[in-house]
């Protein structure tokens, strides 16, 4: 009896134990089961999110899941308003050369570290050279840049070796935020950056806190705390924003009906800088007949695959921009939803009986396989048998877009500020997993490049577009919407062309 | 008096645990020969139909409108043979194993059995986690993960049951008159293990169908767009607050199964335990 | 006894060791390359070479078990690719929410098991005795995260009893604390207690018929105190055993509870690090769990020991 009564204490003690050592303490004053205080003072935002970004380091990875984060954390040279607009930020003014190849920047002389340094020219210089070395991700983006001269403390200037119309936005982009050398060895959980909040805490698993930058040289942001709470499961996402313990969530199509009409919650909605596209592998010897493709495409009803994978919240696309890009030319009616025709195209491709052919799904995207889905059960209608594999994000990586070793796949690209960098990758050279073998872009992409009047480059782009609504190295079907769902209290929330969070402009009413 | 209504309780549970499994097995088997509808076919124009709706779709639809009752029907197919299959497969290698240590004392049963021991410090979920990572999910990828979690419980059983019985004295009999050990084997060790291992048997049954339904679940198991009781569960959670009855029919089946195989494999080690007091 | 706790210890080396090399081993096998993941779409083939020397993924297999190993005894699990923090802290971090929603699960099951199991065994064949039979047979039958779900909904969002998902360290609120993993450990238990009522049932019957039970009535000491005293601390062994090893594995085996509650514990970790492919964390992950499981079964057969006088004699016998 004795041995049991020990045996009993000691897991007491093991479980107090265990409570007490649970996390260090956090600021909370967020989680509680009351709805929402409407008082003026409420300066925490309490947002859901379901992938913990992979480390805070904005040069050491291409994860969507961190720029969210590090978009509050650091600055970049310049930013993106939600309508495409470039905007000044550490950079305060540029000049283009003449011949296009040159950029120089006037930074501003106001700005500090969070551990208090002032910002410098060199520290420009600094982080565009990590940029390109070689454990950056985007290493790749930024060959063009040859040279970097700092000027004196607050002016800099880049080269380039090409000319490219479009170089300014890529200074916009969240990798190219300003990092102070002195903290880099720990930029991945210790992030130090000029931004308009702080990194609080980061419990990986749990929560990322951030905290106001009193000393942020722009306009301070109206949040005192921003917390964001790890919830993998969308169900508990929206039971959290019900029961009043988030106050903004990302909201996926079938979860808006449970919200929209409802006056105490709002939704917010807006097609995404990026595509869903049926990504076809060219080299195989069934795909690279045209006439196959273009079947292919004739016979999906890009509708009820919108309708089935987005719940309708998604763009119809006929080619490689999305809807919101300013170069969008809506090239829906090229190959439209016709399964007869597609049968006759089969059948003039040789392929009467259909064929077997593999699809690579990327598991972690549920709108990928969803869409997936739904076109292996519209392929199957005209014959062609598709054997559906769901694998993990990694390997996908690892197979699909790195040893390019696929047939078919469903993915999305996050669009770019400009269409050529989007667009690049079918030149027939481009040793992407994807592109267009016949070459028929090839000259206006490098037009497009050096196009210096507007409206003759959309015009390119528009030819672009259309040859690839054609041709099909890929059938492009939507671009689908970003959506939060917030309590109706929640203002502020903007929906940007590049993948990111912005929490300096959300208050509460 | 009260002696009677034990066996009645048990023999009941074991009956209740037959109805349960051959129903299970008759849909397998209807199966083969109708199903109301084809059970991968979409038709996003009818998705989330309710049970209660339509009399069309007598459980309803799912999110890509797909026969519920159909999905059902095929899904009991993978079910028995991912839970069948890798209980057989894994109880033949256990048992063999098993056999073989026991008859091996030294170096080489030794050493089987630590590798036993080793195998099943792996926390079960854990285990299937790992092996379907290496061998890739899907139908066989399950098979394989859940056969080799299986392999050490059969093989210390056998172990212990063999070395358990060595010195039995029929055994003994038997050896001098110079029946080679395989003849020892088969005719006497097997027939004495086979209640306990057919109890096991089952049971294990029981345990695999719930560890393949987890791993769809977790999205390591059978693999869209077949149908898996776990995975059409799994499918459900997205939608489970605005349309619950998504997870109703797949819940039943996995709990009426796995719940039925548990019952036979404890009426029979109840009869088996009257058996051996008997005896 | 010295040589039972001994040899006792030595086969948890050989197991732990054996264990390490299946977890390296299973591992390392596992397609994609790590470094190919940590780089993204857009990086250069030479760049994701550069990295994965520089990872040691060059090295020869032995090579590389043996770095591992000896870090491993150093309790030096790596960092992680993920998240960049050593594994070991990442660990450190997850192990309370894991451990209090284990420990509380069991202490529930072993509640309700207990007290459903005396019962049965005392009254055999009443209703309380159909009735802990059937739930028993139900419980383990029932997908814990389909009733996770249904707790959610029901307790959760209807009733709104506990929060629907999400952990409060203790160290915030206790009650917040409490109420956080209560769902979470109810589901769990459900799941464990069916095994360990049944054991629980037939120890005490079987402990209700010896002898001595008997020689007690005779004594003429009350029914309460007979089962209380003697039936209960003969019937003890096997559901301790039992005990032990559920915790173990519960301790392994939160995952998919922890996915639906939104619980930060080992578990989540575990099935992160597969699906980022982040073998290191992976490995020390697997290594950690299992280690504790071996821990946790040595201990409680040393325990059992101290409780059974009879495997004392079986030991200087042999």
């Amino acid at each position: 009896m004795k041995k049991i009564l020990s045996l009993l204490m000691a897991l007491v003690m093991l479980l107090s134990l265990s409570a007490c050592s649970g996390d260090n303490g956090s600021t909370d004053n967020g989680q509680t089961t009351n709805p929402t205080d409407t008082t003026n003072e409420k300066t925490e935002l309490t947002m859901g999110y379901q992938t913990d970004p992979e480390g805070l380091d904005p040069q050491r990875t291409a994860a969507a899941s961190t720029f969210s984060i590090t978009n509050n954390i650091y600055d970049t040279l310049v930013g993106v308003t939600s309508d495409w607009e470039i905007i000044p930020r550490l950079a305060k003014s540029w000049e283009i050369s003449e011949d296009g190849m040159e950029i120089t920047f006037a930074l501003r002389d106001d700005v500090y570290f969070h551990n208090g340094r002032q910002f410098k020219a060199s520290d420009v210089e600094f982080t565009f050279n990590r940029l390109k070395d070689a454990e950056s991700p985007k290493a790749g983006d930024y060959e063009n840049i040859v040279k970097i001269e700092t000027i004196d403390d607050y002016n800099i200037k880049f080269s380039t070796e090409k000319l490219d119309v479009e170089l300014l936005k890529w200074f916009a982009y969240p990798w190219t935020a300003i990092v102070p050398e002195e903290a880099v060895n720990n930029l991945k959980t210790e992030p130090v950056g000029t931004g308009a909040f702080k990194l609080k805490e980061w419990v990986p698993q749990q929560r990322i806190v951030l905290q106001r930058n009193d000393n942020y040289y722009g306009e301070k942001a109206k949040l005192e705390t921003v917390k964001l709470m790890l919830i993998p499961d969308a169900t508990s996402m929206i039971a959290g924003l019900q029961v009043g313990d988030l106050d903004i969530i990302p909201l996926t199509g079938d979860q808006v009906t449970m919200i929209e009409g409802n006056p105490e919650y709002s939704v917010v909605s807006q097609p995404m800088n990026a595509v869903q596209i049926m990504s076809l592998n060219t080299n195989n010897e069934i795909l690279a007949n045209e006439k196959v493709r273009q079947a292919m495409a004739m016979a999906i009803n890009k509708d009820e695959v919108i309708e089935a994978s987005s719940f309708g919240y998604g763009d119809k696309i006929g080619s490689h921009l999305p809807s919101t890009s300013p170069d969008y030319y809506d090239t829906n009616s090229v190959m439209e939803y016709n399964v007869e025709k597609a049968k006759e195209l089969l059948k003039e491709a040789g392929y009467e009986n259909g064929f077997e052919i593999k699809m690579t799904l990327p598991k972690n995207y549920q709108i990928h396989v969803d869409a997936g889905q739904v076109i292996a059960d519209q392929l199957s209608k005209i014959g062609i048998k598709v054997n559906v594999e769901l694998v993990e994000w990694g390997t996908w990586l690892s197979e699909v877009y790195g040893a390019k070793n696929f047939e078919t796949t469903v993915v999305g690209h996050t669009g770019r500020l400009d269409s050529y960098a989007f667009l690049k990758r079918y030149k027939s050279d481009s040793d992407d997993y994807i592109s267009l073998k016949t070459g028929e872009v090839d000259a206006l992409l490098e037009q497009a490049l050096q196009e210096l009047d507007d409206n003759k480059r959309k015009e390119i782009y528009q030819e672009i577009q259309i040859i690839l609504a054609n041709k099909l190295p890929a059938i492009y079907i939507q671009a689908p919407h970003t959506m939060f769902g917030m309590s109706s209290n929640v203002e502020g929330m903007s929906i940007f062309p590049i993948d990111v969070y912005d929490f300096k402009d959300v208050y509460f009413k | 008096m009260a002696k009677k209504k034990e066996t009645f309780y048990k023999n009941s549970s074991m009956i209740i645990g037959l109805i349960l499994v051959s129903c299970v097995l008759l849909i397998c088997i209807l199966s083969y020969f109708y199903m109301p509808y084809e059970p991968n076919e979409m038709n996003i124009s009818d998705r989330f139909i309710k049970p209660s709706d339509n009399s069309e779709y007598i459980l309803g639809t799912d999110n890509f409108g797909r026969d519920i009752l159909s999905r059902i029907m095929i899904g009991s197919r993978t079910v028995l043979t991912v839970g069948i299959g890798s209980v057989c497969i894994g109880a033949f290698i256990g048992i063999a194993l098993g056999a073989l240590s026991a008859q091996f004392k030294r170096v080489v049963g030794s050493a089987i059995m630590r590798v036993m021991d080793g195998l099943m410090a792996f926390p079960g979920i854990l285990l299937a986690m790992m092996l379907v990572t290496v061998v890739g999910r899907g139908a066989q990828g399950s098979i394989i993960a859940i056969s080799i979690f299986m392999i050490p419980t059969f093989a210390r059983l056998v172990n212990s049951m063999m070395l358990d019985t060595e010195s039995l004295l029929y055994i003994k009999a038997a050896k001098s008159y110079g029946s080679t050990n395989m003849q020892i084997f088969f005719k006497h060790f097997i027939p004495a293990m086979l209640p306990k291992l057919i109890t096991q048997f089952s049971s294990a049954v029981g345990s695999a169908v719930m560890i393949e339904t987890s791993l769809s679940f977790l999205g390591l198991g059978i693999q869209p767009p077949n149908a898996s009781w776990g995975l059409m569960l799994s499918e459900a959670r997205q939608f489970f607050l605005q349309y619950p009855y998504l997870a109703v029919a797949p819940g039943i089946a996995i709990i009426m199964t796995v719940l039925g195989f548990n019952l036979i494999g404890d009426g029979l080690n109840d009869l088996l335990i009257k058996r051996r007091s008997k005896a | 006894m010295l040589n039972y706790i001994l040899s006792r210890f030595k086969s948890s080396i050989v197991v732990l060791f054996v264990v390490s090399i299946i977890t390296f081993a299973v591992l390392m096998i596992i397609p994609g390359d790590p470094a190919q993941l940590i780089l993204g779409t857009e990086a250069t083939p030479d760049v994701v070479q550069e990295l994965h020397s520089a990872m040691g993924l060059d090295k020869p297999l032995y090579e590389q078990y043996g770095n591992w190993l000896i870090n491993l005894l150093k309790f030096d699990m790596g960092t992680s690719y993920l998240y960049g923090e050593s594994v070991t802290t990442l660990i450190l971090n997850c192990l309370p929410i894991t451990l209090s929603v284990a420990l509380y699960s069991m202490i529930i099951a072993t509640i309700i098991a207990f007290i459903f199991g005396i019962i049965s065994a005392i009254k055999k064949d009443s209703v309380i005795d159909y009735f802990s039979r059937s739930i028993m047979q139900l419980g383990t039958a029932i997908p814990s995260f389909w009733i996770g779900m249904v707790f959610v909904v029901f307790f959760g969002l209807k009733l709104k009893w506990f929060p629907i998902s999400g952990y409060v360290p203790a160290s915030e609120s206790f009650l917040g604390f409490i109420k956080s993993i209560t769902m979470p450990s109810v589901v769990l238990a459900i799941g464990e207690f069916g095994l360990l009522l049944r054991i629980i049932r037939s120890s005490m019957q079987e402990s209700i018929s010896q002898d001595y039970m008997d020689m007690a009535k005779v004594k003429g000491l009350s029914m309460g105190k007979i089962y209380l005293k003697y039936a209960l601390r003969g019937a003890m062994v096997a559901p301790l055993t039992i005990i032990g090893m559920q915790f173990a594995k519960l301790v392994g085996g939160t995952t998919v509870v922890e996915t639906v509650f939104a619980l930060p514990g080992l578990g989540r970790l575990v099935l992160t690090a597969v699906e980022h492919r982040d073998i290191v964390l992976l490995q020390g992950l697997v290594m950690f769990i299992t280690s504790s499981v071996i821990l946790i079964t040595f201990i409680v057969d040393i325990l059992i020991m101290f409780m059974n006088p009879r495997i004392k004699t079986f030991e200087r016998g042999e």
